[in-house]
């Protein structure tokens, strides 16, 4: 028999409290890693700053590799964020209770991460004041986007996710909201709270319109799990380069982001859970359920891995045959692709052990794994099949300058400072939902 | 309403209205009256200057039209006649004059870059006395008294010039000898090798020089001779050899060409047969190769001295030179054997008496008078040991660089300090300048008057393009001061020069006619006749050292910067070396064997020790080098004010010996531990084909066997979507692999014409040059030469890849058949890059534009957009070209003619490889190669139908040295 949800039942007064403390405490380590975090985001604007003013020269591309991190960076990103509306907005119709207590950092972590990701595109531009032309407006010039090609979907698709996510997140949060608007203790915190609830009173009317709104929101931000991700695949899948020109990738590359999605989501949850003594809320089951979902997807990388190669080889192209089975395993990033395999295929097998799955360091572990893993895989996909095509008088390697890492370290604080903001002034725990399971399961227990 | 303003009567006093009453219309119409006061009151008063329009324009110049004028420009004392594209009254743009025989229409890699040498910002500006800036007259005042001192004879008085050909120059140097007898004059090139001259001297009793014609010769052999790259006249030894084999079936007849050279070259690459050896075996090589002919000539029944007798000195059993010997005997009078200009006099010995054995003489070799001014002064060294014995007391140097390329055991520049007066001319206050009293800036070819001769001896006139930038004057100018002729310009000298040697009723005539043509027309020096001496040929046999295996040394031209002469030139240092790929730098070449033997790998450094003179140098190791043999190559390593050159490369003339002494052997070699790796900055780094069918090749006999062997590569797939393109004319371009030599002559052309950035070092290290058009080479063990050379360009793909995924259109396909780049709606996604197969767009990663000095942009092409940061470029076919085709064209209401429109490659390269035209013209050049069977695409299963085809290379190798 599955373990509980919960472990305890509080009462309602509990639970708002339980969940409402961070939001009026001050914490040390908040301010600490505040402005660890704070540093970190300076660094990207000043690495951001300096790429908008002197070019991309700045970054370490050259011709072939004229994508690489700005664009692995963007694909991780985008990846990571499609587990948070899976565990929010596809758990939801599919009525798994478990999702209750961690759906809304699932979601909040969905939105700082396509709002990292978005930055890339915008920075890897030559141009980038002239982004817009990649929005179909009636231009006085006349000219539309080209849209066979896959970066204006990329926008729309993009765009779409992110106001959906917004929506669907904020739509979540507005009964919270409402909670602490109720129990603010100073007459400040009050307001502001009380306007972002947009004068949510709780009645029966409110709940239902708000069951069906968040329902719908649901309903479209699920397909986007997979749409998103496959267009973003589409990025490559539709070139002819040896190494990309390959149409498992709108699967493949889901099953991936949904994979570092879920790494994320628990490398997100368990300090969460530790810091705030969430432990009776945030549950074995949830890491037991979230770590047999990153096993699954995990599954499904691997067998990508194993048709990709095996149709280079089937096939006969002399070039696929190349990329696929020379280049990335004995070329120049060698080193690199057999971590990224033990990272991916190897370290993940471990989530078989019900002990690991149930123990917060070594999931913790194994979910940086296979983050790691995931950026390398991007790295990989992009770099070694760029450095290596088909005339191999083009060939030539890339590495990373330090605005390259910059940027990267930087959205990563970015990321993390955004989920600070995100504890300390917004309920992480969907009080709602977590009463609403609570009652259920003690009237279930009633009936037992 | 105050008092202030402007009381206006509008009749408010007659209507009884005070100030202070104002109706709504008065106000309105005060307010309008203020603004137009207001705003007239705001205009400045006009200029005092008058400016007049260009409503009379100079006859035949139309704005924005260029205008072509015919020059000549001088290298290693011969000239090569060139038509140089003025736009409003700059020059821009080199191209070969096709009426001068050196040129045959094509501008090597040297002549390209020269335009931009003009407008060197590092070019010296002003005349210099010690330390101080000083003017002509000051020159003029110090050494105009010469002539006129009673009783001077020239006594300590020196020239040191370049060699030269140049009549008007040859002319005052005779009058100088003439006016002081004891003067002297010495000319001094590094690469002005005298060992041919003395080899022929020796043979044929005379000096001489040869003179070679490839276009009848069915076999080439050449003995460390870089045919179509080194020597002068290359560009049209190259045509002529390409000519031989622009086959257009495969009945047609084709030449062979054997290369024997250590380390390889322009022509070594093109070759049917390319043997690597040590430089200094090359003269028991010749040896043999001569033995082998007098046999078999003999056998045959042909005359030939008995030279049999000394069988030792061979060069191994190898059956190579015995299948050589064969094929040259089987093609006598159609053959032709080469010697290199820096092998020693021996080789040319033996040379010329194979060719002579053979029966060449007069059909594919002759000889004339020596083309270059020659004085019996002696050379470098004999001035050198002059200047220390202090017997030098003034030291005139016309050009060149002495202090920086004589050899390092002379130590001229220390020997300069021993002359009281020195006076030196360069383009540059480098190495020589700094060393010499008087400094006088040299005028450009591009702003001088002047002639020279060809290496046929065919004489035509320098004229200017533009007045001299600076305050300088010509080599010819300050020879007329010593002359007593201090008001000459340039012109006045040169125009009395030719006066005297056109007929008189005509001179004005013929002079008008020569500066446009750019030639004058029969000058090519007459054959002279010749008689060996047999005994001098057993004699230099007799002493042959043998072959052997110690490492050697081998001092060259760099196919770059020459001698060191266009070091500052940005262009020359990022152009990728022919063969290594290189820039930016020299190193030490050597084979894969001998780095092996040694433990060492490409970029470690290498110290090399020589008569205790030592340089470091970074090793490169270059596939098919010969074994134990060391390239380097001059030019590099500069100490001037050139700050582009300074400190690029390491000198080698630091470490050479002495002059005329090319090969060296017993050289210490060692490996020096650095803490910093020396990058070497090459374009390419992977050289292997790998069996993809990208640079395709095949022998002759192949061909005839299999005539449809690249139908793989040729037949297009059908497509689910044809486009039918609706313009009268559809561009394309075919590229004869078989005779492109890899001299990157075209590389410089599209830099020259589409403004393409120099990028540096660093960036190109990270692969990040600009060039629109890159030389590929593939080494591939099995066939002909060893190595391909392909050049790359925008295919211009019917079906390009690039542009379906540029997500903003800024890449479309005109109705002409071209992939064009919309520079102004380029937002730089680089998608189209990673979606082209072929690699060849290009991204401006920085702002490229900056840092280009006035005079540099003088160069730019009007015609071609310069790009902005952020923005994709690539070849274009030379649109600018081909509208402007266009525009003639429909204003002369007629189709544009096939070969009126001419890419830069295409009219750079020497052999013609590169066709261009439009496909709906059957009877074009282009649709006729387009017929030919060994036509290919690269990638052709892609699908992208790419505009851009290749013929494959075909070689000819001897069927006897497959079976042995």
């Amino acid at each position: 028999m599955p373990s509980p949800e919960l472990l305890v039942t509080p009462g309602d007064e509990e639970l708002s409290d339980l969940l409402l403390a961070p939001l009026w405490s001050k914490s040390r380590i908040w301010l600490l890693l505040f402005a660890l975090t704070g540093a970190g985001t300076l660094l990207l604007l000043f690495a951001m700053t300096w790429t908008f003013s002197t070019g991309i020269g700045s970054w370490g591309n050259n011709i072939p590799n004229a994508w690489a991190f700005g664009i692995i960076n963007f694909v991780w990103w985008i990846g990571i964020g499609h587990a948070g509306t899976f565990i929010s907005a596809f758990l939801l119709l599919l009525q798994q209770p478990w999702r209750a207590s961690i759906n809304r950092v699932a979601e909040a972590m969905t939105l700082f991460a396509v709002l990292n990701a978005a930055l890339f595109p915008l920075l890897h531009l030559g141009r980038p004041w002239f982004a817009y032309w990649l929005i179909p407006y009636p231009a006085t010039m006349q000219v539309w986007p080209q849209f066979r090609s896959a970066l204006p979907w990329d926008f729309a698709a993009i765009l779409t996710y992110g106001t959906v996510s917004l929506l669907f997140w904020y739509v979540g949060l507005i009964p919270d909201l409402a909670t602490a608007r109720d129990r603010a203790p100073t007459r400040g915190k009050q307001i502001v709270y009380g306007i972002f609830a947009l004068g949510w009173r709780g009645s029966a009317r409110d709940w239902q319109r708000h069951g069906i709104a968040y329902g719908l929101l649901a309903g479209l931000a699920t397909p986007l799990v997979i749409s998103v991700h496959s267009i973003v695949s589409m990025d490559f899948a539709i070139t002819q380069l040896p190494g990309w020109h390959s149409t498992i990738f709108p699967p493949y590359f889901v099953a991936g982001a949904l994979y570092s999605g879920f790494a994320m989501v628990i490398m997100l949850t368990i300090p969460l859970r530790r810091v705030f003594r969430l432990e009776t809320i945030i549950t074995e089951r949830h890491l037991d359920s979230i770590g047999k979902l990153a096993l699954a997807m995990g599954w499904a990388v691997i067998y990508a891995y194993v048709i990709e190669a095996f149709i280079a080889w089937y096939s006969g192209n002399i070039y696929e045959r190349y990329a696929l089975l020379i280049g990335r395993p004995l070329g120049p990033y060698a080193l690199l692709y057999w971590i990224m395999l033990s990272c991916n295929c190897a370290a993940p097998q471990l989530l078989w052990l019900r002990r690991v799955r149930t123990s917060p360091l070594l999931l913790f572990g194994v979910a940086a794994l296979i983050q790691i893993g995931m950026w390398l895989e991007r790295f990989i996909i992009i770099v070694s099949s760029l450095s290596r095509d088909f005339l191999p008088s083009s060939w030539h390697s890339y590495r990373p300058t330090w605005v390259d890492l910059s940027l990267l370290a930087g959205t990563i604080s970015l990321f993390l400072l955004l989920f600070l903001l995100f504890l300390r002034f917004v309920p992480a725990i969907p009080i709602s939902e977590v009463k609403h399971l609570s009652h259920e399961t003690s009237r279930d227990e009633a009936f037992a | 309403m105050s008092r202030n303003l402007p009381v206006l009567d509008t009749g408010a006093a007659n209507e009884g209205l005070t100030a202070e009453e104002i109706t709504r219309r008065q106000f309105l119409q005060l307010a309008a009256t203020g603004l137009a006061v207001g705003a007239l009151a705001g205009c400045v008063e006009p200029p005092r200057e008058r400016i007049l329009p260009y409503t009379v324009q100079p006859i035949g110049v139309h704005p924005g039209k260029p205008r072509y004028y015919a020059t000549t420009m001088p290298l290693g004392g011969y000239g090569t006649g060139l038509l140089v594209e003025s736009h409003e009254g700059r020059p821009t743009k080199v191209e070969g004059n096709p009426q001068h025989p050196a040129s045959l229409g094509a501008a090597g890699v040297y002549e390209q870059a020269s335009v931009l040498q003009l407008y060197d910002p590092f070019r010296a500006k002003s005349l210099r006395y010690r330390n101080a800036p000083s003017t002509w007259n000051a020159f003029v005042r110090e050494f105009a008294p010469t002539p006129q001192r009673a009783g001077y004879r020239g006594a300590g008085l020196r020239f040191l010039l370049q060699p030269t050909a140049s009549p008007l120059t040859s002319a005052l140097l005779d009058r100088i000898r003439d006016r002081y007898p004891e003067a002297r004059i010495h000319s001094y090139a590094p690469l002005g090798s005298t060992t041919g001259t003395s080899g022929l001297l020796r043979l044929f009793g005379t000096r001489v020089q040869p003179q070679y014609d490839l276009r009848n010769a069915r076999v080439v052999v050449t003995l460390d001779a870089d045919l179509f790259g080194a020597m002068p006249f290359a560009m049209r030894y190259a045509r002529q050899f390409a000519d031989g084999r622009r086959l257009a079936n495969p009945q047609a007849p084709m030449n062979r060409l054997y290369a024997i050279e250590s380390a390889l070259s322009d022509t070594g690459s093109i070759a049917d047969h390319r043997i690597a050896v040590r430089s200094a075996d090359v003269a028991i090589i010749a040896a043999t190769l001569l033995r082998f002919i007098a046999a078999e000539s003999r056998t045959r029944g042909i005359t030939a001295p008995d030279l049999s007798a000394d069988q030792q000195a061979q060069h191994s059993a190898d059956e190579r030179w015995r299948m050589i010997a064969r094929d040259l005997v089987a093609n006598a009078r159609q053959s032709v054997v080469i010697p290199g200009e820096q092998q020693p006099a021996a080789v040319h010995v033996f040379a010329h008496a194979i060719n002579l054995l053979l029966g060449n003489i007069g059909r594919t070799v002759w000889y004339t008078e020596p083309v270059l001014y020659t004085t019996d002064a002696g050379g470098i060294d004999a001035l050198t040991r002059e200047m220390k014995a202090g017997e030098v007391d003034s030291l005139i140097i016309l050009g060149g660089n002495p202090a920086y390329d004589t050899p390092a055991g002379l130590n001229f520049r220390a020997a300069l300090r021993s002359v009281r007066l020195t006076a030196y001319t360069g383009l540059y206050e480098n190495e020589t300048a700094s060393a010499c009293h008087w400094f006088v800036p040299s005028l450009h070819y591009l702003e001088s008057w002047g002639d020279a001769r060809a290496y046929d001896g065919t004489a035509s006139l320098t004229q200017p393009l533009i007045s001299p930038l600076y305050d300088g004057r010509t080599a010819d100018q300050i020879l007329a001061l010593f002359l007593g002729q201090t008001d000459y310009s340039a012109w006045d000298l040169l125009r009395e020069s030719w006066r005297t040697r056109f007929t008189a009723a005509d001179s004005d005539l013929i002079w008008a006619d020569s500066l446009r043509r750019g030639v004058i027309v029969n000058t090519a020096a007459a054959p002279l006749p010749v008689t060996p001496d047999w005994s001098v040929v057993t004699q230099t046999l007799a002493n042959m050292p043998q072959a052997s295996d110690q490492i050697e040394l081998v001092f060259r031209q760099d196919p770059k910067v020459y001698d060191g002469s266009f070091a500052n030139s940005p262009w020359l240092q990022e152009l990728p070396d022919p063969v290594t790929k290189l820039t930016w730098d020299n190193a030490a070449l050597l084979s894969p064997r001998t780095a092996e033997s040694l433990h060492i790998e490409s970029g470690d450094l290498l110290q090399f020790r020589l008569q205790n003179r030592t340089i470091t140098i970074p090793a490169l190791i270059s596939p098919l080098h010969a074994d134990n043999s060391v390239a380097l190559s001059f030019g590099y390593g500069r100490r001037g004010t050139e700050a582009i050159a300074r400190d690029v490369g390491v000198d080698v003339y630091a470490l050479w010996p002495g002059a005329d002494q090319y090969v060296i052997s017993g050289a210490d070699v060692s490996r020096v531990e650095s803490k910093n790796a020396h990058r070497l900055a090459t374009t390419q780094d992977h050289w292997q084909i790998s069996g993809r069918p990208v640079a395709v090749q095949q022998t002759l006999n192949g061909w005839r066997a299999d005539p449809d062997f690249t139908r793989e590569e040729r037949e297009h797939a059908e497509a689910l979507y044809e486009l039918l393109p609706t313009a009268e004319e559809q561009w394309a371009m075919t590229i004869d692999l078989g005779i492109c030599t890899g001299c990157s002559a075209c590389v410089v052309a599209c830099q020259a014409e589409n403004n393409v950035p120099v990028v540096g070092k660093a960036e190109v290290l990270n692969s990040r040059e600009m060039h629109w058009l890159r030389i590929d080479r593939y080494y591939n063990a099995e066939a002909g030469s060893g190595t391909i050379t392909q050049p790359m360009l925008c295919q211009h793909c019917e079906k390009a890849p690039c542009e379906y995924v540029c997500p903003v259109n800024a890449t479309v396909h005109s109705d002409d058949g071209l992939n064009e780049m919309v520079y102004n709606r380029c937002v730089g996604t680089r998608f189209c890059s990673n979606n082209c197969p072929y690699k060849v767009r290009r991204f401006n990663w920085y702002n490229y534009t900056m840092g280009w000095s006035e005079t540099e942009q003088l160069q730019f092409n009007p015609d071609v957009t310069v790009r902005a940061r952020g923005v994709m470029e690539k070849c274009t076919y030379c649109v600018q070209r081909i509208r402007e085709a266009e525009i003639q064209a429909r204003l002369e209401n007629r189709r544009i003619r096939d070969g009126e429109v001419v890419t830069a490659c295409q009219q750079a390269c020497p052999t013609r490889a590169i066709v261009f035209g439009s496909i709906t013209d059957p009877e074009s050049q282009v649709s006729r190669t387009r017929e030919q069977s060994r036509l290919y695409s690269v990638l052709n299963e892609l699908g992208t139908r790419p505009r851009t085809r290749y013929l494959a290379r075909i070689s000819n190798p001897n069927p006897a040295f497959e079976s042995s």
